[in-house]
């Protein structure tokens, strides 16, 4: 893991966090662009396995948001 | 385009200050237009219309302070109307969101709110009414200002009475004050002066003590009131529709959404100051209100759309076609698209990879329809913006070229990439190739799903025989829907049979006795009086209840639901009540004032106490209606004895809309009004001859003694709080137990479980006119499900492989909708089973569903898998 640039592998949810992605966009917020979203219908799709996969896939870190 | 959020979002000239229209010249926007939309001949046209009915929402304008020459509005530049403040509030106004002042672009250190300004003012203005929403609002903006700039902003709001009657409204106050550190100075400022050599102003106001002060702020914000504008004024005249004394559209209690013309309807602000969820209601009343009235002619000018049959493509190895949209230069200007484009064509199963100016324009539209037919693709994948909002519209253009509309994926590289990377363009470009990369991947997996079509029972069942539930089966009646209206008591009418009169002083009864006689004389109606609900099952569009009566069981089908349980006066146990029959509840009161019973006449004094029960730990909320309540009966006593001393005790008098024409008239005549606080509560001791009340007068700051021969203790609204009732349609309730509506905004009249909607006291407390505006309202939303006669459900939804199900039973506890339950018949008897109906497609027992055994379709494991196996290559 590079401590400048992680792989971050996020699992947002489609009715909250990944609507406030959107929202950030619109706000022209800025942030590093090292982030790679999963849209998912809830956190309640959230299985411990996808979290493991993108661990051993190389990701740094695994954020899950909803 | 006037502002971000307008319908359609689109820009259009401004005749006025077009140079090419005013002068012949330029035209620059046409030549530019990669699209030629600019079209500078477009004239005005009129169109006839032949309608059967018409719906006012023309809306309000905000009050301009321009002339009030005290608040310094128009000569200083710090001192602006909150309609300004909420722009410098918004991401998209002119200072993207920070909170700085007008002079000098500088942060400020304290901010002054003033209210009532061109409201509950005759002097300055002609607005004697109340406009309902600006104290909610000037707490809003003061803890978002609050948020913004941090804990130090100093925010202060000066205000007369604080009126936050509306759902969950004095939580937020409490919060804004005891949290947030909002300050709230109960004066009326009357001098501005602005600070010489700086940008700043100084107020000077008396305290609630009586103390002048002198305090400097940074920026003034001047909350100002709703009004009719003139131009509004003018069409009432045209359309030749009655105004009251506000200049609103006069409507009555009992029909609230109708003008003084049969078949124009009014909604919004147009009716009366209002706030949004009010407003929504309005509306859905409204267009129920004209359903009612053209019921017969219901779709005979429908036009069918024709849709293509879907080309079957299970088996086929995928043909993806990618389209990546350039968003003009939303996405072109930061992220490379011709070099997304490239990367995306050499993707496995990718048969063509394109760009569009304008996914979502028309002509790209057509165009993609077309590559669908001609190269035979059978997925598609559109890097654009989000699927949010534009998922639907693609989707729509894929069933349109005959394919299926789930075999789609939407990514997003506008509001998660190009946005947010703008100053990093090959960074964002590396994001988008991945992006798209594990899109192409989840939706090679992608199978066509089906859309469970659904019947619906066109009948409707109403629980509670109140003014809103009766009110509510009356509506479906009149637009052809077999009702059932279901009543645990013996008699209809609920607590409007205990009301004397209407705030605007129609007698109650009458209407009440009208509406019941309709109701039980309607043959689409069946009453079930003294029932009980046993048992609901089914889901939208296809209910089946078990109602109870006398030990008598009965099933009846329906499609819909509405609740109107209803509230119920609380009965107190402080200020003596129930151990004096002098001291009484507003609707005991009530009775009395109707049965004219000789105990008012023979009355020299009388006191209101208000907000007993309400705003008070445990129930903290205001029960809305109370206020006029005892103002409307103040009066009646003061008309019924004019020498009669009547006091009304209140914390803030909350009067709001015209009702405050009452509060007016009530001083007017001679009604005294003495602030309390809660902690310092007036205290009553009956007496043999009188009853003495002692409480701290807000004017003297020392202690009165009034000597009364009535109390009336205007008492909380408790709703009946009904788990066994919100269980059987999953439906939540808030910790007041008044039941919680799909959003607080926008969906103020229908639960988030589908095909059930709420209406009157068990929503909120209100009074008549609003609890049969939201009947009407539910009815409207439930009639758009009953019109459809069928409805699907999404495809998205979960399903058992029942081969692998081991029976645990954990997705049958876990699903908050209740839709998995165990086979009872056939081959797999035992083993879960997924309800098409009732499935959200939330995914909880596919997670949970320790044999693998529960697939959930558009988001299946094996596809979130393939996206997260994409990342390998990515960053």
């Amino acid at each position: 893991m590079s401590d400048k640039n992680p792989k971050i592998l996020s699992f947002l949810c489609n009715w909250c966090s990944y609507g406030a992605a959107d929202l950030a966009g619109v706000s022209r917020m800025e942030y590093p662009s090292n982030i790679r979203v999963i849209r998912i219908p809830c956190t309640g799709r959230m299985s411990p396995k996808f979290i493991l996969a993108a661990l051993r896939q190389g990701a740094d870190a695994v954020w899950v948001s909803g | 385009m006037e502002y971000p959020q307008a319908v359609p979002l689109k820009y259009r000239i401004d005749p006025e200050a077009c140079i090419y229209l005013q002068k012949g010249k330029c035209g620059v926007c046409q030549k530019k237009c990669p699209v030629d939309a600019v079209d500078f001949e477009q004239k005005p046209q009129t169109v006839n219309l032949n309608v059967g009915s018409v719906i006012l929402a023309p809306g309000f304008e905000p009050f301009s302070p321009t002339g009030l020459e005290n608040y310094q509005y128009a000569r200083h530049p710090n001192v602006i109307t909150s309609m300004e403040f909420e722009r410098i509030l918004s991401a998209s106004g002119p200072t993207t969101g920070h909170v700085v002042r007008p002079s000098d672009n500088a942060e400020p250190e304290k901010i002054a709110w003033f209210q009532c300004v061109g409201s509950r003012d005759l002097n300055r203005c002609d607005n004697s009414y109340c406009s309902s929403v600006c104290c909610m609002y000037a707490i809003k903006e003061a803890v978002i200002a609050k948020e913004h700039v941090g804990e130090s902003l100093d925010c202060s709001i000066f205000f007369m009475d604080m009126r936050t009657h509306g759902k969950e409204f004095e939580r937020f106050y409490e919060s804004a004050r005891d949290r947030s550190g909002v300050r709230f100075v109960r004066s009326r400022v009357h001098t501005v002066t602005p600070v010489p050599d700086s940008d700043d102003l100084e107020l000077r106001y008396v305290t609630e003590k009586g103390e002048l002060k002198t305090e400097i702020f940074n920026m003034l914000v001047l909350s100002v009131g709703l009004q009719t504008s003139p131009e509004l004024v003018e069409l009432a005249q045209n359309l030749d529709i009655e105004l009251t004394e506000g200049r609103f559209a006069a409507t009555d209690a009992f029909s609230p959404v109708e003008t003084s013309r049969p078949g124009i309807f009014v909604s919004g602000a147009f009716q009366g100051p209002k706030d949004i969820p009010q407003s929504v209601v309005d509306s859905s009343a409204a267009s129920s209100a004209a359903g009612e009235l053209l019921a017969d002619v219901r779709n005979t000018r429908t036009k069918e759309k024709k849709i293509p049959p879907e080309t079957e493509v299970t088996g086929d190895r995928p043909k993806i076609g990618v389209f990546i949209c350039q968003c003009g230069t939303n996405i072109a200007g930061v992220v490379d698209v011709p070099q997304v484009v490239e990367y995306a064509s050499a993707l496995p199963y990718v048969e063509l990879a394109t760009d569009k100016l304008f996914a979502c324009s028309q002509d790209a539209q057509e165009s993609m329809s077309e590559m669908i037919r001609e190269k035979g693709l059978n997925r598609i994948v559109v890097a654009a913006c989000t699927p949010k909002t534009h998922e639907p519209l693609f989707q729509e253009t894929l069933t349109d070229a005959g394919l299926n509309k789930y075999l789609f994926e939407m990514t997003n590289i506008r509001n998660q990439d190009s946005w947010v990377h703008k100053n990093n363009p090959e960074l964002a470009t590396e994001k988008a190739k991945d992006l798209v990369r594990m899109a192409v991947s989840k939706v090679s997996l992608q199978e066509p799903l089906e859309e469970l079509e659904l019947g619906v029972h066109p009948a409707a069942m109403v629980v509670g025989g109140g003014i809103a539930g009766m009110t509510a089966a009356k509506s479906f009646a009149a637009q052809g829907y077999e009702t059932h209206l279901v009543e645990r008591g013996d008699r209809l009418g609920g607590q409007a049979r205990n009301i004397f009169h209407t705030a605007k002083g129609d007698s109650v009864s009458e209407k009440l006795e009208e509406l019941i006689r309709s109701v039980e004389s309607s043959d689409k109606i069946h009453v079930h009086m003294n029932t009980a609900l046993k048992d609901v099952e089914g889901f939208v569009g296809n209910f089946k209840s078990l109602l109870s009566s006398n030990g008598n069981e009965k099933e009846v089908e329906h499609g819909v639901t509405v609740l109107a349980t209803g509230a119920e006066a609380y009965k107190p146990d402080e200020y003596g009540y129930g151990t004096d029959d002098r001291i009484m509840t507003s609707l005991e009161l009530d009775q009395k004032l109707k049965e004219d019973d000789p105990v008012i006449k023979g009355l020299n004094a009388a006191a209101f106490i208000q907000c007993v029960g309400s705003r008070e730990p445990g129930r903290m909320y205001c029960s809305r209606l109370c206020c006029t309540h005892s103002v409307e009966n103040a009066l009646e006593l003061k008309k019924r004895n004019p020498e009669m001393n009547v006091y009304v005790l209140y914390r803030d008098i909350r009067t709001y809309g015209e009702k405050e024409y009452l509060y007016r008239d009530a001083r007017k005549t001679g009604v005294i009004f003495i602030r309390y606080s809660p902690d310092d509560k007036p205290v009553v001791k009956a007496g043999k001859d009188k009853i003495t009340i002692t409480a701290t007068d807000h004017v003297l700051q020392m202690p009165v003694e009034l000597e009364v021969d009535l109390v009336n203790l205007a008492t909380a609204v408790i709703p009946y709080g009904d788990e066994k009732l919100a269980n059987f349609f999953k439906v939540p309730m808030n910790e007041d137990g008044f039941f919680i509506e799909k959003h607080a905004k926008l969906g103020p009249s229908e639960f988030s479980t589908d095909g059930v909607y709420l209406c009157g006291l068990a929503h909120y407390p209100k009074p008549i006119d609003e609890s049969i505006a939201q009947a009407k309202a539910a009815v409207s939303r439930a009639v758009t499900l009953l019109a459809r006669k069928t409805v699907y459900s999404s495809g998205t939804i979960a399903q058992v492989d029942q081969q692998l199900c081991a029976t645990c039973g954990v997705c049958v506890s876990i699903c908050p909708y209740s839709a998995p339950s165990f086979a009872e018949e056939g081959r797999f008897a035992g083993k879960a089973e997924i309800n098409p109906a009732l499935c959200k497609g939330c995914g909880l027992c596919t997670a949970s569903c320790r044999s693998g055994a529960i697939h959930l379709k558009g988001f299946d494991t094996d596809q979130i898998f393939s996206q997260i196996f994409g990342i390998d290559e990515a960053i």
